[in-house]
C-alpha cells in the first residue's frame, strides 16, 4: 500500500481507476475557490443594489454613463452618489468574476485530464456570462422581470463555483470510501439523496418565492402575495426539518466533508429565518403573529435604514449560501455512494476471480487505518 | 461521473422549469397602462341603489383617465379647475417623476418614487390595496375615500400639504408606514403631490359614479346626448366656448372643484390649539376624572380605551372603509357569504379596528401634547374615535369641555404613556440641585 502517494485514487465511471495528480490541479482548485469568494459578495452586493432600488442608477450597459466599464472615473464612482456607487461597483466585481472564471477554464484544460471537471469550468463560464447578459438587458429594458431572473440565476452560478471548488480539492480527490470509520457507520441509501435531493429543491424554491416577493410587482393581488409569503414561510420550515433529517442520516456515514456541512446547514436555515423575519419586519412592520414580544409595540419602520438594508441582503445572500452548501451536501452524498458501489463491485470482481488477495485487507481501510488510497 | 451525469442535467431542468414559472407568474414588466378602477365602490353604489354600473363606471374611467392620465403619464385637470391656487395643488414635474418606473440619474435624483417607496402597500392607485396589504394590520391608507386620520385639520377637512409631509418623516409607529426620513426631501416633496394627486383622483372617481347615477341617469344603459360622460372625453376647454355646456361637464367640473377646494381650503380649517396649561398633577388628576367620565363626565374615554388606557374593553367595531361595503348596507361583516362579492371585487377582509392602548404610550399619529389635543378636539376621521365637544370659548358648561379640560385629558394621557409630570420632574429637579448642593457644602 502506497499511503503516502501524491496520486490519489479516481475510479472511472467506466469502473477502471484513473489517477489524478493533485499538485497539477492545484491551481485550479485555488481559482474555483478564489471564484467562490467572489461571487457570494457579488451576491451580496446584487442584493444590496435591490434593496436600494439602485439597478437602474447607471441606465446604460456594459459602459458606465458613456465610458467604458474599466475606465469610468473612479472618483466619481467612489464619492458619487450611493446608488451608482454599488451599481457600478457591481458590474465591476462581476467582470472580475468573469477573469476569474476565464481563468479556471484554461487552468482546467491546461491541467484538468477529468473531462466532466472540463465541461464543468465551461459551463461555468458560460453561467456568468448569461448571468452579466441578464443583467444587461435588465438595465436596457428596465425590465424587474428579468432582475428577478437575474437574481434568481446568481445563486446557480455560486452553486456551480461552489461544485467546481469541491470536485477540485484535496479532499474530493485524495478521499477514499472508509467502511468502518465508526461503529455504527452507515451506508448512504436512496434515502439519504432523495432528502438530499429535497433540500436542493427546497432550497431554490425557497429562492424563487423570496425573489418574487421581493420584486413584487404592483398589480400582483394581495392573495396572491399573500400566498407567496404564506408558502414562502411554511416551506422554510420544511426545509429546515429536511436539514434535519439529511443531518441524521448522514452523521454517521465516515466522512466528515459530508456530516459538517451537512450539519452547518441546520444552523444556515435557522439563521436564515431569523433573517427572513428581520426582513419582514424592517420592510412591513412587526407582524401580528408576533404581538406577544413586546418589543414590537410601537416599532417604527425606517424606510433606506443601513441596518435595515443589511438584514434584507443578508437574507439574500443567506439563501445563496444554503442552495449551494445543500448542493455540495448532495454531490458528496452522490460521491460517497458512488465509492461505496465502485468497492463493492470492485469486490464481487476479485471474489469472483478467486484472487486470494482479499479486498477488505487492502483497498477497504479500517477505522484504524491510515486515509489511504490503493494505487494503480 | 455518474452523480454529475444525474445532478446537472436536474438542475438544468428543474432551473427552465422554475424561470419560466416565475414567468408566467411575475408576467413582462409591461407598462402599466391604467389604473385599476374602484370596483368595490362601484358594487357599493349598485348594491345601495339597486342599480347596474358597468355603464356608468365605464364611462367614469374614460373621464378620469382623459382628466387625471395614467399610472405612466400622469396629468393634472388645471383647465377644469377654477381657483388658481387648486390648479397649482400640485405640481405636474413632480408628479411624472414620482409616478412610473424606478431608476436615478447621475445627479442621484430618483424617479418611479411611489413605484419605489409606497405602490406594494398602498397600490397602483392608491386604494390600499397593494400586493402586501392584506398581510398588515392595520391594513394601508385606501386614499381615495379622501380621508386622512393623522392631521391638524378639522375632523371632516382635508388634511394640509405639510401634515402629509410630516407624516412621511415620521412615519406611523406600530404598523408598516415606514419613515421617510432618510429619503431626500425632494423626493418626500414628490410623494406628497402624488399621494394628494391620488386622493383627488379616487375621490372624483368615486363622486363622479354616485353622479352619474344620482344626476345623470345612468342605468343599465347611458343617458342620452349631454347628460352621457362619454361627451366629455376628448372636450377641451379651449374648445368653442359660446357652444353649450353639456350637463355632464357641469355635474363633472363642480365635483373636481369641490374636492380640490376642499384641499386647498386645509390650511383654513386647522384646528387652533390653546397655550398649553400647567401639566401638573392636579391637571393630570382632573384628566383622569374627564377620562374615566367620573360623575357622568362629557366624555368617556375609558368606555374604548379601558380603565387608565388599558385597552381591557371589549370593543366591536370597524373603520370607515370596511363599513362602506358592510354595516352601511346592512351587511354584518362576520357574514363571509355577503361579504364575498364585495371581497371578489377586491375589498381587504373585514377586520375589526380596536381603541389604542393608551398604556403603551404608542401614538400612532404623533404623541406631542398639540398633536394630542387636536385628536381629543376632532377625534380620528375615518375611525369610531368621536371628536369631543369642546366650547370655543373658557366659559363652563356640562355639555362641553373647556380647552383646559382637553388639556387636563392630554397630560393625563401623556402621564399614561410614562411622560413625567412636568410639575414633578421639576420638583424633583430642584431636589436634586439641592441635594448636591448640600453635598459640596459638607
Amino acid at each position: 500500500m502506497a499511503g503516502d502517494l501524491v496520486k490519489s485514487n479516481e475510479i472511472s465511471d467506466s469502473g477502471q481507476t484513473t489517477s489524478v495528480d493533485r499538485t497539477s490541479i492545484v491551481w485550479l482548485h485555488r481559482l474555483t475557490v478564489l471564484s467562490v469568494c467572489l461571487v457570494w459578495p457579488l451576491i451580496w452586493v446584487g442584493g444590496l443594489v435591490t434593496t436600494y432600488d439602485a439597478g437602474m442608477a447607471v441606465p446604460d450597459w456594459p459602459g458606465t454613463y458613456g465610458y467604458n466599464l474599466f475606465l469610468y472615473p473612479v472618483t466619481t464612482w467612489l464619492f458619487g452618489p450611493f446608488d451608482l456607487f454599488i451599481e457600478h461597483g457591481h458590474r465591476l466585481l462581476g467582470a472580475v468574476v468573469g477573469f476569474v472564471s476565464i481563468a479556471i477554464v484554461i487552468a482546467a484544460f491546461r491541467q484538468e485530464r477529468r473531462r466532466w471537471v472540463v465541461g464543468l469550468s465551461v459551463a461555468i463560464l458560460l453561467a456568468v456570462i448569461s448571468q452579466g447578459a441578464l443583467g444587461g438587458v435588465r438595465v436596457l429594458l428596465s425590465d424587474r422581470t428579468i432582475a428577478m431572473i437575474h437574481g434568481c440565476f446568481g445563486p446557480v452560478v455560486f452553486v456551480m463555483c461552489c461544485l467546481a471548488a469541491a470536485v477540485t480539492g484535496p479532499r474530493w480527490v485524495g478521499r477514499v470510501y472508509r467502511e468502518g470509520a465508526w461503529p455504527r457507520t452507515r451506508a448512504l441509501g436512496w434515502g439519504v439523496v432523495l432528502v438530499g435531493c429535497a433540500a436542493v429543491l427546497f432550497s431554490y424554491t425557497q429562492l424563487a418565492l423570496g425573489a418574487q416577493i421581493r420584486h413584487v410587482q404592483p398589480w400582483t393581488t394581495p392573495r396572491m402575495f399573500t400566498a407567496l409569503v404564506a408558502t414562502h414561510i411554511t416551506s422554510a420550515f420544511v426545509l429546515w426539518g429536511l436539514t434535519l433529517v439529511l443531518w441524521l442520516l448522514v452523521r454517521r456515514c465516515g466522512d466528515m466533508t459530508l456530516s459538517r456541512p451537512s450539519g452547518w446547514l441546520i444552523w444556515f436555515v435557522g439563521v436564515q429565518i431569523l433573517l427572513g423575519t428581520g426582513t419582514w419586519i424592517v420592510n412591513y412592520g412587526w407582524p401580528t403573529v408576533l404581538a406577544f414580544l413586546p418589543v414590537g409595540e410601537g416599532f417604527l419602520v425606517q424606510s433606506k435604514g443601513f441596518i435595515d438594508s443589511i438584514i434584507v441582503t443578508a437574507h439574500v445572500a443567506f439563501g445563496s449560501l444554503i442552495l449551494a452548501t445543500s448542493a455540495v451536501v448532495l454531490l458528496q452524498v452522490f460521491r460517497q455512494r458512488y465509492l461505496a458501489k465502485a468497492i463493492d463491485s470492485g469486490v464481487r470482481q476479485l471474489d469472483s476471480s478467486d484472487k486470494e488477495l482479499s479486498v477488505g485487507s487492502s483497498d477497504r481501510i479500517s477505522s484504524t487505518q491510515d486515509p489511504v488510497v490503493a494505487s494503480n | 461521473m455518474n452523480a454529475l451525469r444525474t445532478i446537472l442535467p436536474v438542475d438544468f431542468t428543474v432551473g427552465v422549469i422554475l424561470v419560466t414559472g416565475l414567468m408566467s407568474i411575475g408576467g413582462c414588466d409591461s407598462t402599466v397602462k391604467q389604473f385599476p378602477s374602484n370596483r368595490v365602490h362601484a358594487l357599493v353604489v349598485e348594491t345601495s341603489r339597486d342599480v347596474p354600473t358597468d355603464a356608468a363606471m365605464a364611462d367614469v374611467e374614460q373621464v378620469v383617465t382623459a382628466w387625471f392620465g395614467t399610472p405612466e403619464k400622469p396629468t393634472w385637470p388645471s383647465e377644469w379647475i377654477e381657483l388658481p391656487a387648486a390648479r397649482q395643488l400640485v405640481d405636474l414635474d413632480r408628479l411624472q417623476r414620482a409616478s412610473g418606473r424606478v431608476y436615478s440619474d447621475k445627479q442621484n435624483r430618483h424617479f418611479g418614487l411611489y413605484t419605489e417607496h409606497c405602490v406594494t402597500c398602498h397600490g397602483l392607485a392608491g386604494g390600499g390595496d397593494g400586493p402586501a396589504s392584506l398581510l398588515q394590520n392595520p391594513y394601508p391608507r385606501d386614499f381615495r375615500a379622501g380621508v386622512f386620520k393623522w392631521k391638524s385639520t378639522d375632523r371632516s377637512a382635508k388634511p394640509t400639504r405639510e401634515d402629509v409631509s410630516k407624516l412621511l418623516v415620521r412615519g406611523v409607529p406600530g404598523t408598516g408606514m415606514p419613515s421617510f426620513l432618510r429619503v431626500d426631501s425632494d423626493d418626500r416633496e414628490a410623494l406628497v403631490d402624488y399621494v394628494i394627486y391620488l386622493a383627488v383622483r379616487g375621490e372624483f372617481e368615486r363622486k363622479l359614479l354616485d353622479d352619474a347615477i344620482d344626476e345623470l341617469g345612468y342605468e343599465d344603459t347611458r343617458p342620452e346626448d349631454d347628460a352621457s360622460l362619454t361627451s366629455l372625453v376628448g372636450l377641451s376647454s379651449r374648445n368653442d366656448e359660446a357652444a353649450s355646456v353639456p350637463v355632464a361637464l357641469t355635474v363633472a367640473q363642480d365635483r373636481l372643484n369641490q374636492i380640490v377646494d376642499a384641499w386647498v381650503m386645509a390650511p383654513e380649517q386647522v384646528i387652533p390649539v390653546p397655550d398649553e396649561t400647567g401639566f401638573d398633577a392636579l391637571s393630570v388628576e382632573r384628566g383622569r376624572d374627564l377620562f374615566h367620565a367620573v360623575e357622568g363626565g362629557i366624555v368617556n374615554c375609558a368606555g374604548c380605551h379601558g380603565p387608565n388606557g388599558d385597552a381591557t374593553v371589549a370593543t366591536v367595531d370597524f373603520d370607515d372603509w370596511t363599513k362602506e361595503f358592510t354595516t352601511r348596507l346592512a351587511i354584518s361583516p362576520e357574514d363571509k357569504a355577503a361579504v364575498k362579492p364585495f371581497r371578489s371585487a377586491g375589498a381587504l377582509r373585514p377586520r375589526q379596528i380596536f381603541p389604542r392602548k393608551l398604556s403603551d404610550g404608542v401614538y400612532r399619529g404623533g404623541g406631542q401634547g398639540e398633536t394630542l389635543y387636536r385628536r381629543v378636539v376632532a377625534g380620528i376621521a375615518g375611525t369610531p374615535m368621536p371628536a369631543a365637544p369642546v366650547a370655543e370659548s373658557s366659559s363652563q358648561d356640562t355639555k362641553t369641555l373647556s380647552p383646559q379640560q382637553v388639556w387636563d385629558i392630554v397630560h393625563f394621557v401623556q402621564t399614561l404613556g410614562g411622560v413625567p409630570v412636568r410639575g414633578d420632574a421639576l420638583k424633583s429637579a430642584v431636589e436634586d440641585a439641592e441635594s448636591v448642593e448640600k453635598g459640596e457644602s459638607r
